[in-house]
């Protein structure tokens, strides 16, 4: 399994972690060898099975649509670093 | 606009926020207009360690409208996380439905100049909204509030059957009447509780394949819809004629300028990588539960109005202004429960009283006539006890003050004359005053009638009944 | 008092509540057997006062015959689980200064049961590596030979059993995070069956396979501890509506065992120490009567490809909440918002955290999904076939715990070397099946663990044919 730069760049887009060009070359040669890892998967038809995400069949459990109201902004925007007003602040987004 | 034989293409994917109490998958409030961020839990901040767990209610309206379009129930229904980076999105992917929505293809069918059309509905699915960004609050910042993160919203999905920016509206109006009547939405446009983007492509008659198309978002009103199809419309048809081509994006509606513009910047890297959702189960839809949510279904907008048309005599066109919403309907049938004559109910309220919502800029939900107000305005004009104009006069008073009917007619001494004696005595009087007028009406000038009337009005306060006027001032004429 | 530590968890109850010692005395010697050792790095945080209060208040509650369960045994957390108030790292500089404003149910659970706890152990960076190298608090020392590595990603809570440090500990399992340490560090180790234990307030790493479990001195003890941890959970959808047998109860019971070996892999074994030491622990258990059944479970070599998908593709969703925006690291150089996104995530995460979200993200990314994602779940239904099919005749199943005894720290950096440690341990992740390891013998004079997989919910299986081996041996006991 070969891992393009512009593989290398998408992924880097898409996680939004930046990837230092002096570590892509040793990066890439990590994901190489866990992806030829991985495709060991083709090894098997595997045409004719469903997909699982679950493991264990269950009936899921829904919620009674029946308000909590113990909500402490102040306890919980003390977790952020930068907050005004109540509000969540982020570098000025220009759409 | 000149369509120069060319098709518009378009569908449309209305967003509903469903009238929970809690979000899709947390407890938290959702009530409008809240101080920013005292209605984001820790669940909607997405804090490490948090879990979704599904509400109830949600999958009731679901069914709700699933049954009410005719469509496929989904047995299984399955979320999945949708990936992508914004800061009003906090756990950096949105709850949604991919596969398996839980409602499958149905239908609805809207009317435009006489003619029905079916427009196909490709499917509506369960998924939780975003948080607001504001942006013009701080100089250097934008300003996030999760309040409105996590709330329920219902997103349908209409097959793109619809062929011009008039049927756009139409088809919107009839979701929007069908969420109101189930009562799964207050379908309120101005608060964000329906929203509407619109995938428009134009095609030559001829054309197999349909031609590239550009998805229009924020147009949150029944006016935005029309105004920013017809634009893109023309935008797209002056585009082609000039030899130049479509490019598949998304374009944001400007409305005070009135134009579509390209949103280059959402396009970038949007690579989605939906996957099942691991902290919640498939839910099992059963037979019963569907045809629980059929049974109790409420009466729907098409099937009242069939009603009122057979029931009353209306008009299809009548019908179909009292039945446009939940809260018409419900007021036209209360006003109807005190027996008086449905056309007259119909033409009240779709007359007058609508004119004294847009004046209040309001809408039918927050009146302050009642229909019981109305309902004794319309008998005591049946009863010939008040005349029109009283009418109009008294539901100016009891918008602005209040009250009951029977005394603001007295106290404001609007009752109709319609004692023929007394009436004769005042119209002596004014033609007496007129003499030259009569004469002219007398040889045949008659739109000289309308004026004796008036002023028998004028003099009466506008208390004269003018059937009595009328017949009497014609035989004077006739004398 | 440094005997006090050196006592299972069930003497330790014996004794507060034959008053033979205090709480307060458990509580002081494992307080200063922790300040001794804390070159071990076990510990991420410590709650020296407010555990010597807490023991106070149990040691009342027991002279007041106030007795809950665990009413005054010092125990720890994995620093995974969030505790009102107190800082949660994961192991992570992203969470380096979070204090949770809410707690998990683990954390609730225990307790309640009157346990007090006496600190958050260290791990693996978001419970990712399988030597304890990743966490951002430098890794833990191997209490038996500090020159290895305790295992991981639960390394600190299996050395803190180890040294001495509680009297057990919280630890979770994602693709063996409870068992490789626990065979590394000789001590006990139980993953129960997913859903079991709820995962509110676990922060997650790879939603559909974490799942919270024990360490402690000997299965007896785990058995206890794992009574108080389980039960459903409305907040964790996931969480098994289930009836919580009594463990306790159950690893005492007399039980017919009839152990499954899958033949192939056993012979299949590189290492032939690992090889004759796991057939020496059956040899003992057939020896007391255990029924021994050849077994088969074809697609088992395909665990490590499946999970290598499955668990970054998950996390790479889990892991997008950190955005430096709500809580976390946010960095200093932050001019845009993508700065902030970017900033934030490439400094708060460190290197094999990464390298996982790379994987996840590019698995999951438009072109590849069915190849790698899709497909990976296909084989996990296989994996959980091949299970159904061995438990229709065994009633538990054994395999090494790892393919060899503990490494030199540092002495790996291939990656995939790395992941291979994980090779016996993953297949229980992926077929959510309970799974613990206990100490079986020796090579390389450290110790190795024999796992036993059991049934769906048969938790109480695996536990009593553990506690049988531990009657019979004593590789458990720490000399």
């Amino acid at each position: 399994m070969k891992i393009t730069k512009q593989d290398l760049k998408n992924i880097s887009l898409l996680s939004k972690i930046k990837i230092d060009e002096e570590r892509s070359a040793s990066l890439i040669e990590d994901l190489e060898s866990i992806l030829t890892m991985v495709n060991k998967m083709d090894e098997l038809d595997t045409s004719k099975v469903n997909p699982l995400t679950h493991p264990i069949e269950n009936t899921q459990t829904l919620r009674e649509d029946i308000e909590k109201k113990d909500i402490e902004r102040e306890k919980l925007q003390e977790l952020s670093k930068e907050k005004d007003s109540g509000f969540y602040l982020t570098p000025k987004v220009i759409e | 606009m000149s369509l120069n034989n060319w098709q518009p293409v378009i569908g449309l994917e209305v967003h509903v926020q469903l009238a929970t109490r809690t979000k899709l998958f947390s407890s938290s409030p959702i009530a409008f207009g809240a101080e920013p961020n005292t209605q984001a839990s820790e669940i909607d901040l997405g804090l490490p360690g948090v879990l979704p767990v599904l509400n109830k209610e949600a999958i009731n309206h679901a069914l709700k409208f699933g049954c009410a379009i005719n469509a496929q129930i989904s047995e299984k229904v399955i979320f999945a996380r949708k990936n992508y980076f914004y800061p009003d999105l906090p756990k950096g992917y949105q709850i949604s439905q991919l596969d398996d929505p839980i409602v499958g293809r149905g239908s609805v069918e809207i009317k435009l100049d006489e003619k029905s059309k079916i427009i196909g509905v490709t499917r509506a699915h369960l998924e939780e909204d975003a948080g607001k960004s504001i942006h013009d609050l701080y100089t250097n910042n934008s300003a996030i509030d999760l309040n409105r993160a996590g709330t329920c919203l219902l997103e349908i999905v209409s097959e793109p059957d619809l062929s011009s920016a008039e049927e756009a509206v139409e088809y919107l109006k009839k979701i929007h009447s069908i969420v109101t009547f189930l009562g799964i939405s207050d379908g309120d446009m101005s608060q964000g509780s329906m929203r509407c983007d619109a995938n428009v492509s134009v095609k030559k008659p001829d054309d197999q394949e349909l031609g590239t198309r550009t998805e229009l978002k924020n147009i949150n009103s029944f006016k935005f819809v029309e105004k920013a199809i017809i634009f893109e419309i023309d935008r797209q048809i002056k585009e082609l004629e000039k030899g130049r081509k479509i490019v598949q994006e998304t374009r944001l509606y400007d409305s005070k300028k009135n134009l579509t513009r390209s949103m280059r910047s959402k396009e970038e890297a949007n690579d989605y990588r939906y996957f099942p959702e691991p902290d919640l189960i498939p839910i099992k839809i059963s037979e019963d539960q569907i045809n629980d949510v059929r049974k109790n279904l409420p009466e729907l907008p098409d099937i009242m109005k069939a009603r009122l048309m057979k029931s009353y005599d209306l008009s299809d066109e009548n019908a179909e202004l009292v039945t446009a919403n939940k809260e018409t309907a419900s007021f036209f049938e209360d006003v109807l429960s005190y027996e008086v004559s449905p056309k007259n109910a119909v033409n009240w309220i779709t007359g007058d009283l609508f004119a004294l919502l847009n004046k209040n800029d309001t809408n039918i939900s927050e009146s302050k006539v009642s229909p019981k107000h109305i309902a004794e305005i319309i008998q005591n004009i049946e009863d010939q006890k008040i005349s029109g104009p009283s009418a109009k006069k008294l539901l100016e008073i009891v918008w602005s003050e209040g009250g009951e009917i029977q005394e603001l007619i007295q106290n404001e001494g609007l009752e109709q004359i319609s004692n023929d004696d007394e009436i004769e005595k005042i119209l002596d009087e004014v033609i007496s005053e007129n003499q030259k007028q009569f004469e002219q009406l007398k040889s045949g000038k008659d739109r000289l009638q309308g004026f004796f009337v008036g002023q028998v009005m004028k003099k009466t306060s506008g208390s004269a009944s003018p059937q009595v006027v009328n017949k009497l001032l014609k035989e004077k004429l006739s004398k | 008092m440094s005997e006090l530590i050196n006592l299972s968890l069930t003497d330790q109850i014996h004794g507060l509540a034959d008053k033979s010692f205090s709480s307060r005395e458990i509580a002081d010697a494992y307080l200063d057997e922790i300040k001794k050792k804390k070159s071990l790095n076990c510990y991420i945080s410590v709650f020296e006062e407010e555990s010597k209060e807490n023991a106070l208040l149990a040691d009342e509650n027991i002279a007041q015959n106030k007795v809950r369960p665990l009413e005054g045994i010092p125990i720890a957390h994995k620093d995974i689980f969030c505790i009102k108030d107190k800082k949660t790292t994961c192991g992570s500089k992203m969470l380096s200064s979070f204090i949770s404003p809410y707690s998990s149910e683990v954390f609730t659970k225990l307790d309640n049961a009157g346990a007090i706890t006496i600190g958050k152990t260290n791990m693996d960076e978001f419970a990712m590596g399988s030597s304890n190298e990743t966490s951002f608090y430098g890794n833990v020392l191997n209490p038996i030979n500090e020159k290895l590595s305790p295992g991981g990603s639960s390394g600190g809570s299996a050395a803190a059993v180890r040294a001495n440090l509680c009297s057990f500990a919280t630890a979770t399992d994602t693709g063996g995070s409870i068992r490789q340490p626990a065979s590394f560090c000789g001590v006990t180790g139980i993953k129960p069956t997913y859903g079991r234990v709820s995962r509110w307030g676990m922060i997650a790493f790879a939603s559909s396979l974490d799942q919270a479990g024990i360490i402690a001195k000997n299965a007896k003890d785990a058995a206890v501890a794992l009574k108080y941890m389980s039960g459903f959970d409305q907040k964790d959808s996931t969480s098994l509506n289930e009836e919580v047998k009594d463990f306790q109860k159950e690893v005492d019971a007399d039980q017919e065992h009839v152990i499954g070996i899958p033949k192939e892999l056993i012979e299949n074994m590189k290492n032939d120490q690992v090889r004759d030491s796991f057939k020496n622990a059956i040899s003992i258990l057939e020896k007391d009567g255990a029924k021994i059944e050849e077994i088969n479970l074809p697609h088992i070599e395909y665990s490590l490809p499946a999970y290598y998908v499955i668990a970054p593709a998950e996390c790479s969703a889990n892991l997008a909440r950190y955005d430096g925006i709500r809580f976390g690291h946010r960095s200093e150089s932050v001019s845009s918002l993508e700065d902030l996104y970017v900033n934030s995530r490439t400094e708060g995460f460190g290197r094999e955290v990464k390298n996982r979200i790379f994987i996840g993200t590019f698995c999951l990314s438009t072109g590849y999904y069915d190849a790698f994602y899709n497909k990976a779940l296909k084989i996990r239904n296989l994996i959980k076939r091949d299970f159904d099919e061995a438990f229709k005749k065994v009633t538990s199943i054994a395999m090494p715990t790892c393919s060899n005894s503990s490494f030199e720290l540092g002495s790996i950096s291939d990656p995939v070397e790395m992941y291979e440690q994980d090779i016996y341990t993953i297949p229980a992740n992926l077929a959510g099946l309970p799974a613990l390891s206990i100490p079986s013998g020796k090579v390389n004079e450290m110790p190795i663990g024999l796992q036993l997989i059991g049934n769906y919910l048969d938790e109480g299986k695996i536990l009593n044919l553990a506690n049988k081996f531990q009657k019979l041996t004593d590789f458990h006991e720490f000399k």
